[in-house]
């Protein structure tokens, strides 16, 4: 019998190849840029082989996988050199909201597109006046004879001009802050949605400010005024299984800095630096494999924070001990823009502030876990 | 619930009432051999996991027994010494904790590691009251092998010691913080101390995963002196912190605090944790 391993590790050696080859190590933060067209094909041609929606339960079809062999094959996809996933917002987000909040309907609509990797999604989440506040938004959701229309302007949405759907949190009564709030889905090609790219510190683009003048939205989830509830159950799905990817990609980065110092004779000078990034590698392994095992230890509810408190500033750091590495010579651009390098030293700038700032975390953490009473905020 | 989890609350409450902080009770010996069969857990197929999760129990108590010396050896050399324990893996015999009530020594010369019954043990005074400690003349030695293993189970145990230590003074800090009120309202409130404490928390989880991993780690001899590294790091730096985050009653001999502060500088003087990640590193080959 074939393990799952090995059956992972089969389907990507026989088809991470020809057209898709160019795709090896492409794609993710800082360069979304990258291959658009070819990595929605692939997305297709994961759908194709059954590997979108592997943790989904059966009923919703998926192929209910264990967290284990869900981690198996984000580790063999990163090994692989898997490109980054161009529908992962659909797959890891929108569908177990669906799943946990949406109706049978929704469900049969939207889960077989994401499944084929037909449907691409974004995040119609922050907007220029709720960053970190994200119960401030202020786009408006307003009912009429056709259905709710939205009106508005988000932002950081990345992906946006190659989704097919947008999920939008906005405000459908006057109820204070979070009660007033609904969860809306809303299809990106129609004439009241324009999407604009952001250029980022690091001269590229990949996320974009998206105005909703009067969109139409095809559905709701939860009801009217449950959106807050919607929205934080969608920020629990990130169990971490994909951590353990993200790793096999830091370690690889790692190894270039590491090789590129013993070659240019910076190792000795910055041993120690290089030897505590190391460390801190070693330990995002392990605060994984600890939290996703079933040790009760572990189980503080705020592994997801505690985890981005971890990563963040780790591959900050990295970004930074890749320009002491590079030394000077990291100050030149070449004629293709930006080296890999140069591009984590800049991109990571956003990790500690994307997904809920290092302040933001902090405060969860100390809410949740320590029960510490909240600050005058609120 | 996990053996592992019942394991270790039967020895929280043992110990919480039996031991509690900065008490010495030479009574407790006895039963946690006896009555709890803590060192036999070493005879176990996969022990590590359980002798772990024990230190970390002691380790919030900062308990006086000489647990941690005699579980090692059990795990390294097995029966080749029996009673109570004391180590000597650095070459360092002018501070030897446990020694002056020790049966055995397990010294390390060189490559060898010396099994020592007759020895003489002075003892000596140390900042860290928690953890007695002598210096020891030795007479003859019985070599039985390399140190090596034995001194990564050290590591290891200091590790899972260190983390439970930090747990418990945390824990503690953060009682301290939501009772005591300045300004008319509890310093846990004040987002300064509460990020402060959320940091605390990342630096030991980190080290806890660190610890579990080596406890389960098919490559102890990288796993262990990181885990030690890590851990001892993380213990100082909530130390310190703890002290800080009481005000003025976090600097008074009957408050507890600096009972954890010490054990956490002995702990890293003792084991430079930069050279513990550096032997690490070279041993992964990286």
């Amino acid at each position: 019998m074939t393990s799952f391993r090995e059956e992972v590790r089969a389907w990507l050696a026989e088809h991470l190849v020809g057209e898709f080859a160019p795709l090896v190590g492409t794609g993710g933060p800082g360069r979304e840029h990258e291959h658009v067209e070819l990595r929605t094909a692939w997305e297709q041609e994961l759908g194709r082989g059954g590997w979108i929606g592997l943790g989904w339960p059966r009923e919703a079809g998926g192929r209910g996988a264990s967290i284990e062999d869900q981690v198996v094959f984000h580790e063999e996809y990163a090994t692989a050199g898997g490109p980054a996933r161009i529908g992962h917002i659909g797959e890891q987000l929108v569908a177990p909201t669906l799943i946990a909040f949406g109706t049978q309907e929704q469900q049969e609509r939207f889960l077989p597109g994401i499944k084929a990797g037909t449907e691409l999604w974004c995040q119609g989440y922050s907007e220029p006046d709720a960053g970190s506040d994200l119960a401030a938004v202020r786009t408006r959701g307003v009912l009429r004879e056709d259905g709710w229309h939205v009106t508005g302007q988000k932002v950081w949405t990345s992906l946006a001009h190659l989704a097919d759907w947008c999920f939008v949190i906005a405000r459908t009564n006057d109820a204070p802050r979070h009660r007033g709030l609904s969860f809306f889905l809303v299809p990106m090609e129609q004439p009241g949605i324009e999407v604009r790219p952001i250029v980022q510190l690091t001269g590229t683009s990949e996320f974009n400010e998206v105005f909703f003048e009067d969109a139409l939205a095809s559905s709701m989830v939860g009801g009217e005024g449950d959106g807050w509830r919607v929205a934080m159950g969608l920020l629990a799905f990130e169990r971490g299984v994909s951590t353990l990817g993200q790793q096999v990609a830091f370690n690889r980065e790692y190894d270039e800095i590491l090789a590129l110092a013993r070659a240019n004779g910076s190792f000795g000078r910055l041993a120690d630096e290089l030897i505590e990034a190391w460390a801190g590698l070693q330990q995002l392994r392990h605060q994984a494999l600890r939290t996703l095992s079933s040790d009760a230890s572990a189980s503080t509810g705020v592994e997801a924070n505690i985890n981005k408190l971890l990563w963040a500033p780790w591959h900050q750091k990295l970004g930074e001990l890749a320009m002491k590495v590079t030394g000077p010579a990291g100050l030149l651009v070449g004629p293709d823009g930006l080296s890999p390098l140069q591009n984590l030293f800049l991109f990571t700038r956003s990790d500690t502030i994307y997904g809920g700032s290092n302040e933001i975390q902090r405060n969860v953490i100390a809410e949740r876990h320590w029960k510490l009473p909240r600050d005058s905020y609120s | 619930m996990s053996d592992l989890d019942d394991l270790r609350a039967a020895v929280r409450g043992f110990l919480e009432k039996q031991a509690p902080l900065g008490t010495a009770d030479p009574q407790v010996w006895n039963r946690l051999v006896d009555e709890l069969g803590l060192v036999a857990l070493a005879q176990e197929e996969q022990p590590l996991p359980l002798v772990c999760g024990v230190l970390e129990e002691t380790g919030r108590v900062l308990l006086q027994a000489p647990y941690l010396p005699t579980v090692v050896a059990a795990l390294g050399v097995g029966d080749l010494v029996s009673g109570k324990v004391a180590l000597a893996l650095d070459g360092d015999l002018s501070q030897v904790a446990h020694a002056r009530d020790a049966d055995a020594l397990l010294v390390a010369d060189g490559d060898d590691l010396l099994v020592v019954k007759d020895f003489t043990a002075t003892p000596v005074e140390v900042l860290d009251a928690t953890r007695p400690r002598a210096s020891v003349r030795l007479g003859p030695g019985r070599s039985i092998g390399s140190p090596d293993h034995t001194r990564d189970l050290e590591w290891l145990a200091l590790a899972a010691e260190s983390v439970g230590a930090a747990q418990r003074l945390l824990e503690m800090t953060v009682e301290h913080l939501l009772t005591r009120e300045q300004f008319g309202r509890p310093l846990g409130s004040f987002q300064a101390l509460r990020h402060r404490v959320a940091d605390l928390t990342v630096l030991l989880e980190g080290a806890t995963s660190s610890v579990w991993c080596a406890a389960r780690s098919e490559q102890l001899p990288v796993d262990a002196p990181l885990a030690l590294a890590l851990a001892s790091d993380a213990f100082v730096e909530i130390a310190g912190a703890a002290i800080q985050l009481h005000g003025g009653i976090g600097f008074t001999w009957e408050h507890d605090v600096h009972l954890f502060f010490k054990r956490a500088w002995t702990t890293a003087l003792l084991h430079d944790s930069r050279a513990l990640r550096r032997l690490a590193f070279e041993r992964s080959g990286r």
